[in-house]
């Protein structure tokens, strides 16, 4: 086992900024994914985040040469067998985790430390499949992960403390903070952000005043970065829908009801910046254009 | 007495096995990537061999007894058992206030080490680290800490104490600290090889201008002031680093283009100096031959470099009340003729007179560079941390015997 490499399962957002954070902190990748194409955009998209990131002057040229030259890419699951951490970053649904999380059971080190990255799947349930259930945690980040420093620890019924343990200074070792959260739908941070952001689109349907002005007002009023009508733009108005059907689902509360101009907005497919407009228009960059 | 000197980072350990009675280096080299599966070990020692090893080397307690075999292998025979080395000299960025001279590691100066992590969050994590490890490896020596900030611990309040409300002083420490103090205060003792009277007598400047660079006033043989402040980031025009600019200039720019604190931290650090106004490099070597084509903002650079130090001088010679000597040192300092020469350009006026011909003599020794007439003397001393941090050591240890 090599203590210094780290394993990825997948090639999306959440994994390719795993991948860059890791990266940057020294520490080695290997990225695995079955379609040689899928690994291919992950590469792009990184090197894509670093080159945004030179631009407002948080990397250098040389930085970018040394995050990319430690991370590899394959599409053979046994190359990944020398990693002290794997993370599964690629099930959508409970099964499709159980499905690769089992195969980590037979090619990783037994010492290695099992992390699946999740939202609302449970790391009780999934573990189950595993021959020693203690060594799986589950890990909720939130995009844009190489700049964003919190990270919630979820822990499932018989994840073990040395498990928790390492995790945490794991987080620690990659500059994170982290927070312990109990296995319940939508954790802590989305819990709480949906609501404001879907009473935003309330208050915007109901017209009491402009996206523009309702973003001014909390952003300034309450000392935010960004107003919740750009934050859910920035999100992506699709994953907003989904993630508050789901809590409306399983907690059934009201407050969770997707605001139906959210509904139209998607079915439009103006998803937020990734489509160019959302709340608000963008342009190729990201970045807001005035209309 | 052998002493084996330490320079820790968080993935490298420089290293050099020094014998304080004919000040030769036995052995010189470092550990660079630890942690990594393939950390590259290299060894020179005073006999002239050289071995360059790649291995895994995973963390600093790996990489000390690596060191250590290495120096004991039958072919380079630097010693023969670990018993050999009498003791180990570690380089600790920051000292904070608490440290005013090298001291014998505790346990008690290791907790106030880490209690002040706060202020050199990137530098003092390692070096304690290399610490730990060192004494792992060598429980039986004595360990011994020198550090960057030392030698500024003499600097009066009126050089320390930042013009803003006093509570952040009273409450968090937040003052000019300094850093580069062994190498100051090392090319400084040198200079009694030129000097009949006491060196103590003499006010001096020395310029330590390397990737990093500062510049210390020394008046009665202790530093008065110094350009770098609590931050390596104050004083000089850098390599990557700006230097002394309008602070509220970073408010209005995060502001501009919404960086980050992270993002703000970057730019001045690694955006900044030579690199961020020629746009072509930190190095100075590489903008000396951009100027020999005609590159507008490479002379510009260094134009803006060169200037910076020129006024610091001027500064300084104010603040001592006089100057009697000028000394450059580190990288840049020692090797280019065309900084000291530029840094020089337009001082005659208070008795600093380059010698050209000097100046451009290629050497690594100590030399001085002056006319015979110049008033104040300008000398070039090559710089040697490890040397400050082995004679204090040795010196601790020789006073814990008696």
């Amino acid at each position: 086992m090599k203590q210094n490499l780290i394993a990825i399962l997948g090639t999306g957002t959440i994994a390719q900024g795993i991948a860059m954070t890791v990266a940057r902190n020294a520490l080695d990748v290997i990225i695995y994914d079955e379609d040689d194409e899928n690994l291919k955009e992950a590469l792009k998209g990184i090197e894509f985040s670093i080159d945004r990131e030179i631009e407002k002057w948080g990397m250098t040229e040389s930085e970018k040469r040394a995050v990319l030259s430690r991370i590899e890419t394959t599409t053979v699951k046994a190359d990944l067998a020398n990693a002290a951490i794997f993370f599964e970053s690629k099930g959508k649904s409970e099964e499709e985790k159980k499905e690769l999380i089992s195969n980590l059971d037979f090619i990783s080190d037994p010492e290695a430390l099992l992390i699946m990255t999740t939202t609302t799947i449970s790391v009780t349930e999934v573990s189950k499949i595993l021959r020693d259930p203690s060594r799986l945690i589950g890990l909720h980040f939130i995009h844009p992960v190489y700049k964003v420093p919190i990270v919630e620890v979820v822990k499932g019924l018989k994840t073990s403390k040395d498990t928790v343990t390492r995790t945490k200074q794991f987080l620690s070792d990659l500059g994170r903070e982290y927070i312990e959260v109990f296995e319940y739908p939508g954790y802590v941070t989305t819990r709480v952000i949906l609501p404001l952001l879907n009473e935003a689109m309330h208050v915007l349907m109901e017209g009491l005043a402009t996206a523009e002005d309702i973003d001014k007002a909390i952003r300034l009023g309450f000392d935010m970065s960004m107003g919740p009508l750009a934050l859910a733009d920035f999100i992506g108005l699709d994953y907003v829908l989904e993630w508050l059907e789901s809590l409306f689902k399983e907690l059934g509360e009201a407050k969770f009801r997707p605001c139906p101009l959210l509904r139209k907005l998607v079915r439009e497919e103006k998803l937020g910046i990734k489509t160019g407009e959302g709340f608000f228009k963008y342009d190729e960059e990201g970045k807001r254009v005035s209309e | 007495m052998k002493i084996l000197t330490l320079n820790c980072g968080s993935s490298s350990v420089k290293y050099q096995l020094i014998e304080t009675s004919t000040r030769e280096k036995l052995a010189k080299g470092s550990v660079e990537r630890i942690g990594m599966a393939q950390s590259i070990l290299s060894i020179t020692t005073s006999q002239g061999k050289s071995k360059k090893i790649t291995r895994e080397i995973l963390d600093h307690t790996m990489a000390i007894d690596a060191i250590l075999q290495l120096m004991v292998d039958k072919e380079l025979k630097v010693i023969h058992s670990y018993d050999s080395i009498d003791a180990v000299g570690h380089r600790v960025v920051h000292g904070g206030e608490d440290f005013k001279e090298s001291c014998l590691i505790t346990n008690e100066v290791k907790e106030k080490i880490k209690e002040n992590f706060k202020l050199a969050p990137l530098h003092n994590p390692p070096n304690l680290r290399g610490i730990e490890a060192a004494q792992r490896v060598l429980p039986n020596k004595p360990h011994v800490a020198v550090f960057d900030t030392s030698f500024h611990s003499t600097m009066p309040e009126h050089s320390y104490i930042y013009p803003i409300p006093y509570i952040f002083y009273k409450k968090y420490k937040i003052r000019r600290y300094g850093f580069h103090g062994s190498s100051h205060r090392y090319v400084f003792s040198r200079l009694k090889s030129f000097y009949d009277k006491d060196i103590k007598e003499l006010k001096v400047v020395t310029a330590h201008i390397g990737n990093g660079a500062s510049m210390c006033a020394i008046k009665n043989g202790v530093s008065v002031d110094t350009s770098m402040g609590f931050t390596p980031l104050e004083g000089l025009v850098m390599g990557t680093r700006s230097g002394d600019i309008d602070p509220a200039l970073i408010l209005y720019i995060m502001e501009l283009q919404e960086l980050s604190k992270q993002e703000a931290d970057s730019l001045l650090n690694k955006h900044s100096g030579l690199i961020g106004i020629s746009g072509i490099s930190s190095d100075v070597r590489d903008l000396e031959e951009e100027v020999q084509n005609n590159n507008y903002r490479a002379k510009l650079a260094l134009d803006i470099y060169c200037y910076r130090i020129r006024k610091y001088v001027g500064a300084y010679a104010a603040a001592l009340g006089g100057l009697d000597a000028l000394i450059f040192t580190a990288g840049v300092g020692e090797n280019s003729s065309y900084v000291r020469k530029k840094v020089c350009e337009g001082l005659e006026f208070m008795g600093i007179e380059l010698d050209d011909e000097k100046n451009n003599e290629r050497s690594k020794k100590e030399r001085k560079i002056s006319t015979d007439n110049s008033k104040v003397d300008i000398f070039v001393i090559p710089t040697d941390e490890e040397y400050i941090i082995a004679i204090d050591t040795e010196k601790i240890v020789k006073e814990q015997k008696e």
